[in-house]
């Protein structure tokens, strides 16, 4: 393939259309309400990447990528995992209360909770398989019907066995110096969560694509009845795969509590919306896993982009919301589209 | 005038023209059976009349007048209606909500039922097309949920009949009675289009046929003035060898499948098998006759693991694995539901079964997935763009090779094929025959499920009928057709 056609594809492809669409069609919403786009942009630019701002955008570029990894693995599986939000705050928690019950060396101090978080994360998760396969709920509403309990569980221990004692706050102490993330630099938000969260990305797609496993994993989704033919263990894979999504949100709800301000806040890990912009951006991302963590940085760079140009240009931050729910509806229409197009 | 025609209709899909000028025209109460190679483009020549597909030049016209067909529904309005090979149905709703389904009667913004039932009786009546209107679709065999698609498409004044494939998935007995289905709509001045890989129901049913082959009409006959020899040099451009052989050397040896007194019961408790035994020994091939659900499925299933460790299943004198034997090679009936994964592509659907034999420790290399698949195509002539398409896209014929190649090239000594040459064309059929022979004279026990007693008895060495879940006569291969069939209605004697 010559390099114009590849280009003639990228600027055709779903995922691109679907971003200038939702941005014109956002210039149209500013105009109409009389915001003007030639300030609002800009600072949507600077909110997210100027003015110090870009550390925000990658600390929250962390755990919305890890968040994806958890909701497009099982994907590939065939599982549609919207159970993040349970999944990353036992994560977190779990984090916190190993980091501040269990005496630890320096460097084992930061694993073992980030392990601890990934397990809990993953547990959470792999509960809603036997609901699957032995009792027919889909993943999709068994995963979502887990979530909620595990959050109010998260918020019981973080309220009471594990509060911070004496101030009435729903949080946990500060955690030990040692279990900080070690910091990037000089920055504080910037952490070595960024690197590992990387790393990890990079080792998915290697196995999804290259390995026996995400071979498997891959056939399961695609027709579960082949898979099965073929002599692959599909409930067992499907609920691997579950558990690997569940691992990945945990370990972003550690992350996040490894992370400034060092602590779990009760609310602090769901309220983001870390899980709704990661199924937003998979679903961007369409079925190829290598543009997940694009799909990712650009929604992040909205999102955090979002609260500059509601600082600075007084266009309230929700507009950003509007583009991310536009872009899912477009993706939508497009797939849509091209399924009922004569090929 | 024709009832509908096709001008010079030309379809590329990339690189694969896939028709190329096709003209062909139908008159008014005409059965025009279609026939080609798998691959020829009579699925897309099809598609095009009904709106499924747009050509890259050329025109459709009915009654004289050219017609634009955007899609199904435009097709549907210029009185076109196509059966589809996978029925879509839905299996919730009764026969007559099927069929009036997009065109209901209604009365105070609701379903009119008795309306409903009433107008599917009279259309029921009026073409001899017998189904109860208030019968749940999903319970209904397959011939008849045939006929609801056919009755569906007649409700909505169809004067033009597609039907693709349609005997593929019918039993015998079902195929003559849906023949004499469309002899009688026919003659009610419907024209009929018929797709078929079977030249003895073409000459049967049809009027005049035309030969397609890589996009070109090569022959238009009045099946009057035609055999099936001429039709298949015009298919493929030679005739086909007389059939091998029976056996190059007889069966010896322990068998290597065995099945023992075996008794499989469904959810509900029913008996689906009842103390079926059985033995096949290397270098054997045995038929499995009997009418469809006479207990196929589950002995097929119960013999390759996938229903799990049953008592009473024997490989190489050990008891079956549970879930999928590896011993086992199997050819599944369905080909898009469990013999592939459709929008996989033919290197990974190859793969199945030996990913974990071309994997090392930590990776599972491109290189060695495409290169094994490279050689499998090749060595099975596979006729597929790249190995790197989905499998979907695949005739139907060169899909079914894929399967074969796949489960032929297992380490296995047992093969199990179900309908090994469903939807595949005259060559593609002797060529699937040669392979199950080559296996066999290998020394393979060979276990083939066919709803076709010819293919039965072209190849079996010894044919088993099934009926309602026991083995209730078992024939030589060359017993008379029909004995064979009269067994299969569970006749005795
Ligand atoms: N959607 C598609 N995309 C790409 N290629 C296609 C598509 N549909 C059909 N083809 C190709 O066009 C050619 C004609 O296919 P078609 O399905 O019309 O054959 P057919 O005569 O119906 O074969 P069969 O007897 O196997 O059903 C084949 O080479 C096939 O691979
Ligand atoms: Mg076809």
């Amino acid at each position: 393939m010559s390099a114009p056609v590849v280009a003639r594809r990228v600027v055709a492809s779903a995922p691109v259309v679907a971003v200038a669409g939702a941005l014109l069609l956002t210039t149209l919403v500013m105009l109409v309400v009389g915001v003007d786009p030639t300030l609002a942009y800009p600072a949507l630019v600077r909110g997210a990447l100027l003015d110090g701002n870009l550390e925000y955008t990658v600390a929250a570029f962390v755990p919305t990528l890890g968040m994806a990894l958890a909701f497009a693995l099982p994907l590939r599986a065939g599982e549609f995992n919207l159970g993040g939000d349970g999944q990353l705050a036992m994560g977190g928690v779990t984090a916190a209360a190993v980091a501040l019950l269990v005496p630890l060396p320096p460097g084992v101090a930061v694993v073992l909770p980030l392990a601890f978080g990934a397990l809990a994360g993953g547990l959470v998760a792999v509960v809603a398989a036997p609901l699957s396969t032995r009792l027919g709920i889909p993943a999709i509403v068994s995963t979502l019907l887990v979530s909620a309990p595990a959050v109010s569980l998260a918020s019981y221990l973080v309220r009471f066995p594990l509060a911070e004692p004496n101030t009435g706050l729903a949080q946990t102490p500060a955690l030990p110096e040692a279990a900080h993330l070690p910091a990037l630099g000089g920055s504080g938000y910037l952490t070595i969560g960024l690197p590992l969260i990387v790393v990890l990305t990079a080792l998915w797609l290697y196995a999804n694509g290259r390995t026996v496993l995400g071979y498997e994993i891959r056939a399961t989704g695609r027709n579960r009845e082949f898979a099965r033919y073929g002599g692959v263990g599909v409930d067992r894979v499907a609920a691997l795969a579950l558990a690997g999504g569940g691992a990945f949100a945990g370990l972003a709800g550690a992350l996040i509590v490894l992370g400034p301000p060092h602590r779990f806040v009760d609310g602090a890990l769901t309220a983001p919306g870390y899980t709704f912009t990661a199924v937003a951006a998979v679903l961007l991302a369409g079925a190829r896993p290598v543009v997940v963590p694009l799909a990712v940085a650009l929604l992040t760079f909205l999102q955090v982009g979002g609260q500059g140009m509601e600082r600075e240009a007084g266009v309230p931050s929700q507009l950003t919301q509007i583009v991310q729910g536009l872009i899912i509806v477009i993706v939508a229409v497009l797939a849509t589209l091209r399924a009922r197009r004569a090929r | 005038m024709y009832a509908a025609e096709l001008v010079g209709v030309t379809k590329r899909f990339g690189p694969v023209l896939a028709n190329d000028g096709i003209d062909l025209a139908v008159a008014r109460g005409e059965v025009h059976a279609v026939v080609g190679e798998n691959g020829a483009g009579k699925s897309t020549l099809m598609s095009i009349l009904y709106g499924l597909h747009r050509p890259d030049a050329g025109e459709v016209r009915r009654d004289g007048t050219r017609i634009a067909l955007r899609s199904p529904a435009d097709a549907i309005r210029h009185g076109l209606g196509m059966v589809h090979q996978r029925f879509r149905l839905f299996p919730g709703l009764t026969v007559a909500e099927n069929i009036v389904i997009g065109a209901e009667p209604v009365r105070r913004g609701r379903l009119d039922r008795a309306a409903a039932n009433e107008a599917v009786a009279a259309l029921s009546e009026r073409y001899g097309l017998r189904a109860d209107p208030s019968a749940l679709v999903g319970g209904l065999p397959v011939g008849v949920r045939q006929r609801v698609e056919i009755l569906r498409a007649l409700y909505r004044h169809a004067e033009v009949l597609i039907l693709d494939e349609p005997t593929a998935v019918l039993t015998p007995g079902e195929t003559d009675r849906l023949f004499e289905v469309l002899r009688t709509v026919a003659a009610t001045g419907v024209s009929i289009l018929l797709v078929t890989h079977k030249l003895a129901e073409v000459l049967a049913v049809g009027d005049r046929v035309t030969v397609l082959r890589q996009g070109r009409v090569t022959g238009r006959f009045a099946t009057s003035e035609t055999d099936a020899d001429e039709l298949v040099n015009a298919m493929i451009g030679r005739s086909l060898a007389p059939s091998a052989p029976r056996r190059a050397r007889p069966p010896e040896g322990d068998p290597l499948l065995e099945v023992r007194d075996l008794t499989v019961r469904d959810a509900d408790g029913v008996a689906r098998l009842s103390g079926v035994s059985f033995a096949v020994r290397p270098g054997e091939i045995v038929g499995l006759a009997g009418v469809a659900g006479s207990g196929q499925r589950e002995l097929v299933d119960s013999v390759t693991g996938l229903r799990g460790a049953v008592p009473g299943v024997f490989l190489a004198g050990t008891p079956v694995r549970a879930g999928r034997d590896p011993r086992v090679a199997y050819v599944p009936e369905d080909r898009h539901g469990r013999g592939t994964a459709p929008d996989m592509s033919v290197a990974e659907n190859v793969l199945m079964g030996a990913q974990r034999d071309l994997a090392s420790r930590w990776s599972l290399p491109r290189a060695a997935v495409r290169a094994r698949a490279r050689d499998l195509v090749d060595r099975f002539s596979i006729s597929a763009a790249s190995v790197d398409v989905p499998i979907g896209t695949l005739s139907g014929g060169n899909a079914q090779k894929a399967v074969l190649a796949r489960e032929l090239t297992r380490p296995s000594q047992v093969v199990v094929a179900e309908e090994p040459t469903q939807g595949v064309d005259v060559g593609v059929r002797e060529r699937v025959h040669d392979l199950l022979r080559t296996a066999r004279d290998e020394g393979a026990a060979i276990l083939l499920q066919s709803s076709e007693l010819t293919e039965l008895r072209d190849l079996a060495d010894r044919i088993l009928v099934l009926y309602e879940g026991r083995v209730v006569a078992e024939f030589p291969g060359d017993a008379p057709e029909t004995d064979i069939g009269r067994a299969m209605t569970g006749a005795t004697g």
